[in-house]
């Protein structure tokens, strides 16, 4: 048979999406599509769990959770019914920099959803039989993560790696957090950070400019004008570490992380593309090949790699069974040291230049799809024109790039690593619940 | 199917979007108070353009144009699935899925997920009780290739040893991450195995661990020859195509290969249950208990006209949002939970399910959420819904078949899943409307008829010593 070993350049995108101004020096961004009757649309405000108060980690959350709870004059189950009985799906999504919300509207209610959510920034209720009951939910939520190793790992891992920065509490609190927190607390953190300053938005589907405009000035044109500062830039890196959590359960998680880079640092996009190729592929990465195609030590492997507004990450995940920890813990660490000394081949360049450039289409093919990619970009503090200059970006980096941003970030003797479950071979064993006093 | 009885061939779906270690965090708070996704409403699409045909092997294909960007989804599915292991094998299906992966004689290796991905295309497979399905995504002037492939991996797989032996360790680990590392997972597995009696559905997609150790290559190179066939496949392919184009390609790869005798598919018995069964699990890894109650229901398969759309409009006024009956009474008014939902999967060959379920909240015992969510079931049995909330939820359940046109993979999964369980591309198309003419006398009467309690199974999982 015939199998094209194609290198052609990708389709190029659809129309750009345009930008529009609503005032105050706020762009949103718009990809106008009439083919299904619907609208998508992303939110994202400075109102994430980095800026909680030290004492309560957990606010950002729960204020979040609390979105459509009630406001103004239309309490919990009002409000829910408004939104309901339209069809209008929103999603609320607290992570450490931004709260983002998204809906999913038929467009014949989308005046309606942005009255909704309009009404939800602006006069937000904070009932107090609303905060008791979705307390009581985010305290569930905790207590069920002492079921799962990858949650375990991942909390203690983000109390190592942003050790003694707010990026190092999980978005969803503690106990003690979360008992912690008033209506006062809420009503203040709303009316610092559901602001239109540094609001994010990115709109796709069946509307046009001026309807949106206008809808979109009165949704957030009330709303104070105040920008709350980025947090704080990630300074001190932790030392490597291997931590285990223990927990008595038949497969172990590991997490494991090295320190990564800002979005505006020249070897942003370089070590992305590393990533890609040594840890970011699906079922073509070199950790990939190693622990799961080769011997069959798990079922999947995989390196993230992004950034915070303070701080990047680069950051793995493997789970197995327990006895078998150590030894996927020590093929992470060749293929990573190999990695960093000899960077990827001119083969494997190419290849993750045609991936990356030849997929990224997908990401546009649906409205949902196009205004969470929109508004992640916006969230990275990238242009608008970004969003066709990228492929040209990933193609023209040079092997030397790659090899460079190897070489200076996927240092194994840099690992932070933690391990959830009980493995037989590590010890220095840190008891579930006794984790880091957070700052 | 819902996701529980879902599997796919990559766990490294950890990491998709940006970041996803916080995104988990989201997506369990999404079940139950920010999202208004209805569990249980089933992936059917409101009318869109789509062609049939069949190719001269009997390969079915189904197309359906979306122009919006210049990419396409093909997906392949075969009426195989774990319901299709053999006695003593359970497991086979799921694991074959695997070895689809694991290269022919003409792509060896990991070339075809290489390949695809080198050509920016993405993909993957999954495997249900009924179907087995495989997809890529991948720009529109890569379709040829992504059709090649697939209709070669159909042609001439190679099952050498060392790779069967591999593949069956990364299955064990999947389901060490997905079933045995969770208690209310594997407390799920033995819902299954006593609802369903001696059903194939009784025994999980991924197999009982005793059993898939034993799949070796000989089981493994049988079930291809008898299932692996054209005459056995769907072939979906929804995206920036013609009809014209998609034929001609489609006769120009998969109509290359021929087709093979299968094996028929075993009819099994589904005698009625005499008695309701109640489980009660102690488990030391559990944090939180949880309770849940498990019908044996007909299925969009076997059910009358307009019974399984009453029981879809019925999971969405139990619990499809934050103004259901369930989450009303128990979590709003009398705060005895902190989660509920309620599910119908009805898009199943042999019998469907609907499920209930709660997590207690602190203090508050099983027997309580118990008694609370039997009597919101009396109501529904009792007498028939509001109007306000029969037409919320219809309202709910005809606008997931718009926004189900938002994704090209949300559309062929819907036709492809209608056709592997023996449905028409025309029940899909009608079933909005068939939705909306569900009455609330129906809703009633379908939930006396099956909510009954000698085809359920009751849960009661609580942490504690085995």
């Amino acid at each position: 048979m015939a199998v094209l070993f194609g290198l052609g350049v990708a389709p190029a995108l659809g129309a750009p999406p345009k930008a529009i101004d609503i005032g105050a020096n706020q762009t949103v961004w718009f990809e106008e599509d009439h083919t299904v009757p619907m609208v998508a649309v992303s939110i994202s405000l400075p109102a994430g769990s980095a800026y909680d108060p030290s004492a309560k980690p957990g606010l950002a959350a729960l204020a979040a959770y609390l979105f459509n709870e009630g406001a103004g004059n239309l309490n919990s189950t009002t409000y829910q019914d408004e939104l309901a009985r339209r069809a209008i799906q929103l999603n609320l999504s607290p992570d450490r920099d931004y709260f983002t919300l998204s809906f999913v509207t038929l467009s014949a209610n989308l005046k309606d959803a942005f009255r909704l959510v309009g009404l939800a920034l602006q006069r937000p209720r904070f009932d107090a039989d609303a905060i008791v009951r979705v307390r009581a939910q985010m305290l569930q939520s905790l207590q069920q993560e002492g079921e799962d190793p990858e949650a375990m790992a991942s909390r203690r891992f983000y109390e190592l790696f942003f050790a003694g920065h707010p990026y190092g509490h999980e978005v969803g609190g503690t106990a003690a957090g979360l008992g912690a927190i008033t209506a006062t607390d809420l009503k203040a953190f709303a009316k610092w950070h559901w602001v239109r300053g540094g609001v994010k938005i990115a709109v796709s589907g069946d509307t046009d400019t001026a309807t949106l405009t206008s809808l979109l000035k009165s949704a957030f044109g009330p709303l104070a004008a105040n920008t709350p500062p980025a947090p704080p830039r990630v300074t001190r890196t932790s030392a490597p570490s291997l931590t285990t959590v223990a927990m008595a359960v038949p497969q172990s998680t590991a997490l494991f992380g090295v320190p990564g880079i800002l979005r505006n640092d020249p070897d942003y996009l370089a070590g992305y593309v590393a990533n890609y190729i040594v840890g970011g592929g699906d079922f073509s990465s070199r950790l990939t090949n190693e622990v799961r195609e080769k011997r069959g030590l798990t079922y999947g492997i995989s390196m993230s790699f992004g950034d915070y507004r303070g701080g990047g990450y680069i950051i793995g995940q493997v789970a197995t069974k327990r006895e078998s920890i150590g030894e996927s813990l020590a093929v992470i660490r060749d293929v990573l040291r190999t990695f960093a000394q000899d960077g990827p081949t001119a083969d494997e360049l190419s290849d993750a230049k045609t991936y990356l450039t030849g997929s990224y289409p997908l990401a546009f093919s649906s409205n949902s799809g196009i205004a969470a990619q929109l508004n992640s970009f916006q969230r990275e503090g990238l242009p608008i024109e970004y969003v066709a200059r990228r492929n040209g970006l990933i193609n023209g980096l040079t092997l030397d790039d790659v090899r460079r941003a190897a070489r200076r970030l996927f240092n194994p003797t840099r690992l932070v690593v933690v391990v959830a479950g009980a493995p037989p071979a590590i010890n220095k064993s840190v008891k579930p619940g006794k984790t880091a006093k957070p700052h | 199917m819902e996701a529980g009885g879902t599997i796919c061939s990559t766990g490294s779906s950890f990491f998709q979007g940006i970041p996803t270690l916080i995104d988990r965090e989201t997506a369990k708070r999404c079940i139950f108070a920010a999202c208004l996704a209805l569990v249980g409403s089933v992936a059917h699409a409101a009318p869109q353009k789509v062609s049939q045909f069949a190719l001269p092997n009997g390969m079915q294909v189904v197309v359906i144009p979306d122009h919006r960007a210049p990419v396409v989804t093909q997906m392949v599915w075969f009426r195989v699935g774990a319901m299709d292991d053999p006695q003593g094998l359970s497991g086979l299906a799921h694991f074959f899925e695997h070895m689809m992966f694991r290269g022919t004689k003409s792509v060896p290796g990991d070339q075809f997920a290489r390949t695809l991905a080198r050509n920016g295309g993405e993909d993957n497979a999954f495997t249900t009780q009924d179907y087995t399905a495989f997809y890529e995504q991948i720009a529109r002037d890569r379709l040829r290739l992504a059709m090649d492939l697939e209709a070669d991996r159909m042609a001439e797989l190679d099952l050498s040893e060392p790779n069967v032996t591999t593949e069956r360790d990364v299955v064990l680990e999947e389901r060490r991450m997905r079933i045995d590392n969770s208690p209310q997972a594997l407390a799920g597995e033995q819902v299954d195995a006593a609802l369903f009696l001696s059903h194939p559905y009784g025994r999980p997609v991924i197999g009982w661990p005793g059993e898939v150790r034993r799949i070796g290559r000989a089981e493994a190179q049988d079930f291809y020859n008898h299932h692996y066939a054209p005459n056995n496949a769907i072939l979906v392919i929804a995206g920036d195509v013609t009809v014209d184009q998609v034929r001609a390609d489609a006769n120009a790869t998969f109509g290359r290969v021929a087709a093979r005798p299968l094996v028929p598919r075993v009819e099994c018995a589904q005698p009625v249950r005499l008695g309701e069964t109640r489980l009660a699990v102690a488990d030391p890894n559990a944090k939180v208990a949880y309770f849940s109650r498990d019908y044996r229901v007909k299925s969009y398969s076997e059910a009358a006209p307009g019974q399984a759309e009453a029981l879809d409009v019925l999971a969405g006024l139990l619990g499809g949002d934050s103004n259901s009956a369930l989450y009303r009474r128990l979590v709003v008014e009398k705060r005895l939970a902190t989660e509920v939902g309620a599910s119908f999967d009805g898009d199943s060959r042999d019998d469907g399910k609907f499920t209930i379920y709660a997590i207690p909240a602190p203090g508050v015992s099983l027997e309580a959420v118990e008694r609370a969510s039997d009597d919101v079931i009396a109501k529904f049995v009792n007498s028939p819904p509001a109007a306000a909330e029969l037409a919320r939820v219809k309202t709910q359940l005809v606008a997931s078949a718009i926004y189900q046109r938002d994704s090209q993979y949300a559309l062929a999964s819907a036709y492809g899943q209608a056709l592997a369980i023996g449905l028409t591309v025309a029940d899909v198309q009608s079933w909005p409307q068939r939705i909306n003419a569900v009455t609330a006398q129906d809703v009633r009467k379908n939930a006396a008829s099956s909510l009954v309690g000698r085809e359920s199974v009751t849960l009661f999982l609580k942490p504690g010593p085995k």
